[in-house]
């Protein structure tokens, strides 16, 4: 446990209960994400059960993973007015009775309500709630403990896939829902994990520090420790009560915007790969084991880069232009699936897989990682619903295109281009307008710090001269709206 | 009246069937007779109706804006060799008794041929791993322009060989091949004979072990994927080191089979009764097979214990966590 410390908090933890909250993370986003996957096993027989058609099943999944991403917004609001650990711990409670309930489903509309809606909703307060808090205990560190977290996926659907069909062969599918709604309720055992840290007055430093740019170009009423003073004034009109919720303005970034297209964009293209690879071998005459065993590789593969990628991440060289890195990455996966169409052997398919294995796990790593590193933790919780929700579209369609255009031409090599083609063009996006951001960021914090120094040099001035005179002639034009901003830097750091 | 279509002079081998088609036209609508002469001299040309040579003549005849006129043959036999006719006229005189018709009858002949069959000779053999089908034809004056070997409607093998023997070669053994195969002489008309495979049933079980909560129903399925189907299957039960053979009518059991699957539903499943080995048994004219099909029957409560073990253990884990912090924070100073 951290030591106490007197007079003003440092800022976020970086270790201590920290790591503790890095596993609740990891065992809550593993869920999230390996869940959906895994109970692709039992569709079959459900289906059996049943008598419908498969697609009509597979809605089952698209529902969950739509509910998943769609309810982002709604998990950042409720975190910003209740924190992490409620929230998670509600979302576990509610996966678990959603998954419960689906054990006594007798028709497949209530199938869709239950494990589709119910659990989705549940996994949508999980996957937030738990990206957002490492934010809130990590800075220094923050890239280690993402990539950390973020490993929980592989490594859960890598569990999750034996134990469903040991489930599924003692027990069927209904007895299977029942444990694994018992499975899931550790969730709230996770959530249980994310102590609230003082958030408060960390946040704010936190601010001051990082973002004192972000306050010079005047959005000094819409910040987040700003919002708390609203919250103290009477009168608010509608748009700040729900600004206070969730951020809109973040629509205004700079950072958040690139950040937000090139994503959605490289969504079109990341998932389908995964979803065809196995039938793509199976396509080109290897076996049932073998094609699951690529996906194996690919797992594994992933469930290494992700830690590694966050420690490569967290270097000196690589942690300041993480923006570079990341856009790497996501052009490197793009390179990879180009070139899958050259690989017509099992061999070749091996190597790709290893590739994507890696490319997949260092794009997954890092990608709240840079999402905090351009708004910060403070506005991060607003910023990652709002992204999730808008990615919810493209990945739901990045799939059902792929399939689209490999029954247009009977050829894998398609959707493979066309993956490809997406992520470089992603990539190559966020490179250069990143590099773009960047430089205007270095061109503010200049201006910042003339202007602080303009300060400082004012304020001794007046102060060795014992004069405050605001009407004095000595002061030029240029430094009256100086002086006032000035005055709100001052108000801000006398504000905590 | 005029033809717009006239019938074509076919070859046709004995027991085949032939189609013949007429086409006219004029105003007013034609009508379409079907004549014939045989091939005796001392024959002449007699109409032949709808239902005639005890029902192997079918027309059909349809008169919309023309006349078309159908006639097919089936069964053939030698003495169906001969000139066929097709005579249309619009007068409308035409088939008065006494008052002769202005305009004749307008004709179009065809000739049809029917050959007897010629005697083939099938022939599998089977050596050192390999499967040979053969196909010899006896009559020599058929001009042969090629063969083909055709198995499930997919050509397999084909030439322009004149021979009258043609033969097939398959890797493998029988009972992995076992079907219908046809070999064909391309001549004038095609010949076509078959050649069968066949074997014992190649029993398998569907799933070698299935399960079945309590209560439910369980399905247990065999199949037979070789040549010739199974003509009768039957299930019987080995537990406690008896036989006995599960009917029908013996209230829980049905069973529905047809020439390659066969399917047991035990409804209600009981733990101790309906757990164990089951045998199913397919017969045919060549043999017999079986397969075994292992059943597990799932109690209803078995996933309970589990589900309230994991409950217990979430519910000790966060209690754990929570009693953790509250002792802690008397000693922690808030941030």
């Amino acid at each position: 446990p951290a030591p106490a410390q007197a007079g003003r908090a440092p800022g976020p933890p970086d270790g201590g209960w920290g790591w503790v909250v890095v596993f609740g993370a990891f065992v809550s986003i593993g869920f999230a994400y390996a869940f959906p996957k895994g109970l692709a096993i039992f569709f079959k027989e459900i289906q059996d059960f049943f008598g419908t058609s498969y697609s009509e099943i597979a809605w089952v999944s698209s529902i969950m993973l739509a509910t998943t991403y769609g309810a982002g917004p709604i998990s950042s609001i409720l975190v910003n007015r209740y924190g992490s650990r409620p929230v998670v711990m509600f979302g576990g409670l509610l996966c678990g009775v959603g998954m419960i309930s689906a054990a006594f489903c007798t028709s497949i509309l209530q199938l869709y309500i239950c494990v589709g809606f119910i659990t989705g909703f549940g996994l949508a307060l999980n996957l937030q709630p738990s990206v957002i808090i490492i934010g809130k205990y990590f800075l220094k560190r923050r890239p280690i403990a993402n990539g950390l977290a973020m490993a929980g996926s592989p490594v859960m659907l890598c569990t999750l896939a034996p134990l469903n069909q040991f489930l599924f062969d003692n027990f069927g599918w209904r007895g299977s829902f029942l444990i694994l709604g018992a499975i899931l309720l550790n969730c709230c055992v996770a959530g249980a994990l994310f102590r609230p840290i003082g958030a408060g007055t960390a946040l704010v430093k936190t601010q001051v520090n990082e973002e004192g740019k972000d306050a010079l170009k005047g959005k000094i009423t819409e910040d987040g420790p700003m919002g708390k003073k609203i919250e103290e004034e009477e009168g608010k009109d509608c748009f700040e009560k729900v600004n206070q919720y969730l951020d809109f303005s973040l629509f205004k970034h700079r950072g958040f915007l690139i950040y937000l297209i090139g994503n959605v964009l490289m969504f079109l293209g990341f998932f389908a790969p995964i979803v065809f690879l196995a039938p793509y071998a199976k396509h080109i005459g290897i076996d049932e084991y073998s094609a699951a065993f690529l996906l194996s590789i690919l797992a594994i593969v992933d469930m290494v880069a992700r830690p590694a990628t966050g420690i490569v991440a967290n270097s000196r060289w690589v942690r300041p232009r993480i923006q570079y890195f990341f856009s790497f990455a996501i052009a490197f996966n793009g390179a990879c699936h180009l070139l899958c169409p050259l690989a017509s052997s099992y061999t070749g398919l091996i190597v790709y897989s290893s590739f994507f294995g890696l490319a997949f796990g260092m794009v997954c790593a890092m990608l709240f990682e840079t999402l905090m590193d351009l708004v910060g933790a403070a506005r991060f919780t607003s910023a990652v619903g709002l992204v999730t929700i808008a990615e919810c579209c493209t990945i739901l369609l990045g799939p059902p295109i792929g399939g689209i255009l490999i029954d247009t031409f009977g050829d894998y090599k398609y959707m493979f281009i066309k993956c490809g083609a997406v992520m470089v063009l992603a990539g190559t996006f966020l490179f250069i307008m990143n590099y773009y951001n960047y430089r205007m960021l270095a061109k503010e914090e200049k201006e910042r710090k003339m202007k602080e120094e303009h300060l400082k040099s004012v304020r001794t001035e007046n102060e060795g001269k014992k004069i405050w005179n605001k009407d004095s002639t000595q002061d030029g034009p240029e430094l009256e709206p100086l002086r006032e901003k000035g005055e709100g830097i001052k108000k801000e750091m006398n504000g905590t | 009246a005029g033809f717009i279509k006239s019938p074509l002079s076919q070859k046709r081998l004995a027991q085949d069937s032939v189609e013949l088609y007429c086409e006219a036209i004029g105003n007013p609508i034609p009508e379409i007779q079907w004549w014939f002469e045989g091939n005796d001299p001392n024959e002449t040309y007699a109409q032949l109706w709808d239902g005639a040579r005890q029902d192997r003549v079918k027309i059909n005849a349809t008169y919309n804006l023309h006349s078309t006129s159908t006639i097919s043959i089936a069964n053939l036999t030698g003495d169906d060799s001969g000139m066929y006719e097709c005579r249309a006229s619009n007068d409308p005189d035409r088939n008065h008794l006494s008052k002769s018709p202005k305009v004749k009858w307008i004709r179009s002949q065809a000739n049809v041929f029917v050959i007897e069959r010629p005697e083939i000779t099938t022939h599998v053999s089977e050596s050192s791993g390999k499967l040979i089908l053969s196909c010899n034809m006896s009559a020599a004056h058929l001009t042969i322009m090629g063969h083909k070997w055709i198995h499930r409607e997919k050509i397999l093998e084909q030439d322009e060989n004149p021979g009258a023997f043609t033969s097939y070669t398959i890797d493998g053994k029988k009972e992995e091949h076992s079907g219908v195969y046809e070999c064909v002489f391309e001549a004038n008309p095609q010949i076509r004979a078959q050649v069968n495979i066949s074997v014992p049933p190649q029993v398998t079980a569907y799933k070698k072990s299935e399960h079945g909560n309590e209560g439910d129903t369980g399905v247990l399925t065999c199949k037979n994927p070789s040549f010739p189907a199974v003509t009768s299957w039957s299930w019987h039960k080995s537990g406690h080191g008896v036989s006995a053979l599960l009917e029908n009518a013996s209230g829980r059991y049905i069973i529905k089979s047809d020439g390659n699957k066969t399917e047991l539903r035990i409804l209600k499943l009981d733990i101790e009764q309906d757990t164990g080995d089951y045998f199913c048994n397919g017969t045919n004219s060549y043999g017999s097979g079986d397969a075994t099909v292992n059943l597990r029957v799932r109690s209803r409560l078995a996933a309970l214990w589990p589900f309230l073990g994991i409950v217990a253990e979430v519910l000790v884990l966060v209690t754990i966590i929570f009693i953790y912090e509250k002792r802690r924070k008397p000693d922690e100073v808030p941030d």
